[in-house]
């Protein structure tokens, strides 16, 4: 019980700590309720090495690079670190694809959802909505059955080749940034960033943090729905107060530009409900399939995970696909092309789900 | 021999929902639960139980287990994992 107990505090304290350092990155210079966005920032880091053209939104963003090794750091510290994977690798890369199809739609991950609301962001809730719903039709296939294969364990080497493929970004962003397409200042999100020292220790603490206390916005919903578990959820819970709270100190204190209580005018969101709520819906749906969020595939790809590396590359892949084809969403709203993109991606994560039922693959 | 509680952690959640089934057509009973932090850094479904021994059941029906611990004052020893 005692166990138990820290456990708790632990999860709790350290989602107070994640929202305060999201809620200051923004107050240091990244876009508004972006003190953490992993589909954003993804999104950011494929323009950055031209995978798309969208000028607004290309950075290589150091807190993804600070996430995936403090994470690393963290499981080694604790002995946690082991390359695995081998499960059904092209399929997660699939649901992370359409997982950033989902989240460009809504414009953030789940991270960011939460960062939003406690921005004072009201379109967030059609967000929180949808991806509820999402992940009950992910656990109703977990409970039928669903599995991708087994994982395995790999050679050591496998698991340290995403934290070499961020420390190869971090050392172009330091010293050959003339390699990297950077937005203009004044043309976009990308432009807004904090500067590289802060952004990564900002992303160390978090994975630090992220890996020791298994934070998973999708962990915390599903453990709720099938074991009335709500202690991931409390971390979540915890992150948005500490930002609520740190953003309302800031607007207090700058006079404005950090809590805006509202549904118009937010910054990096549109208030299409229902395209918000379809988006977080696919988001919801694949990420449970997947077995976690944005965030967490990002820490477990720091502990040795080649599945949920693949699942990062697959994510990389859908925001490039979404610039390139014009089908993420922007400040005016959802595109056409967006719309049935999101439609075919919740028919086709559907489809992964069925295949891999085990009703289907006995057979019966 | 006494029981002794145990932690069986599978490779999907419906493994563990499979297996409680076997379990409990053994005469055991076992709780799905979200596997312990204290045990693994991977967050997944687990079934604890208490039984005379760590695999209760017969080796063609072991395919979804992972690994199985021995719960002992909050702390757990691996006693039983899958061949890779």
């Amino acid at each position: 019980m005692e166990d138990e107990k820290r456990e708790r505090l632990l999860v709790v304290g350290g989602g107070v700590v994640i929202g305060v350092i999201a809620a200051l990155l923004v107050y240091l210079g990244n876009p508004g309720n972006m003190g953490f966005c992993i589909a954003c920032f993804m999104r950011d880091t494929a323009g950055a090495l031209g995978l798309h053209s969208a000028k607004a939104v290309q950075y290589v963003r150091p807190e993804v690079i600070g996430l995936i090794l403090g994470g690393m750091a963290m499981a080694l510290y604790r002995k946690e670190f082991s390359p695995k994977g081998g499960s059904a690798p092209v399929t997660r890369f699939a649901l992370g694809f359409f997982a950033m199809i989902g989240a460009l739609m809504f414009l953030g991950c789940p991270f960011r959802m939460i960062l939003r609301l406690a921005g004072g962001d009201l379109n967030a809730i059609f967000g929180i909505v949808g991806f509820v719903a999402g992940i009950l039709c992910g656990v109703f296939f977990l409970n039928r059955g669903y599995s991708l294969a087994r994982t395995h364990k790999l050679g050591g080497a496998e698991g340290y080749v995403m934290p070499a493929i961020v420390v190869t970004l971090l050392v172009l962003l330091v010293a050959a940034p003339e390699f990297i397409h950077f937005t203009e200042a004044g043309e976009g999100p990308g432009a807004k960033h904090a500067v590289i020292a802060v952004s990564l220790a900002a992303g160390l603490v978090v994975g630090a943090i992220a890996q020791r206390t298994r934070l998973c916005m999708v962990g915390g919903i599903r453990d709720m729905v099938l074991f009335r578990q709500s202690r991931l959820l409390e971390g979540f819970v915890a992150v948005f107060a500490a930002a609520l709270v740190t953003n309302l100190v800031l607007n207090a204190v700058m006079g404005g530009g950090y809590f805006k209580l509202g549904f118009a005018e937010q910054p990096v969101a549109h208030t299409d409900g229902l395209w918000n709520a379809l988006g977080t819906f696919l988001l919801g749906y694949a990420c449970v399939l997947l077995g976690g969020c944005p965030l967490r595939q990002t820490i477990l790809s720091g502990e040795g995970n080649s599945d949920s590396a693949i699942t990062i590359l697959g994510l990389a892949a859908g925001a490039a696909f979404a610039h390139n084809f014009g089908l993420a969403s922007s400040g005016k709203g959802p595109t056409a092309a967006g719309m049935v993109a999101v439609v075919v991606g919740i028919l086709v994560v559907t489809l992964i789900a069925v295949v891999n039922s085990s009703s289907a693959k006995s057979g019966k | 021999m006494g029981l002794a509680t145990y932690v069986a952690t599978f490779f999907s959640h419906f493994g563990a929902i499979k297996t409680r089934g076997l379990l409990r057509e053994a005469g055991i009973d076992a709780t799905l639960m979200p596997v312990p932090r204290a045990l693994s850094s991977s967050c997944g479904t687990c079934l604890r139980y208490q039984a005379r021994s760590a695999a209760p059941l017969g080796q063609d029906q072991m395919g979804e287990v992972e690994q199985i611990a021995e719960e002992r004052d909050g702390a757990y020893a691996i006693v039983w994992g899958a061949e890779e």
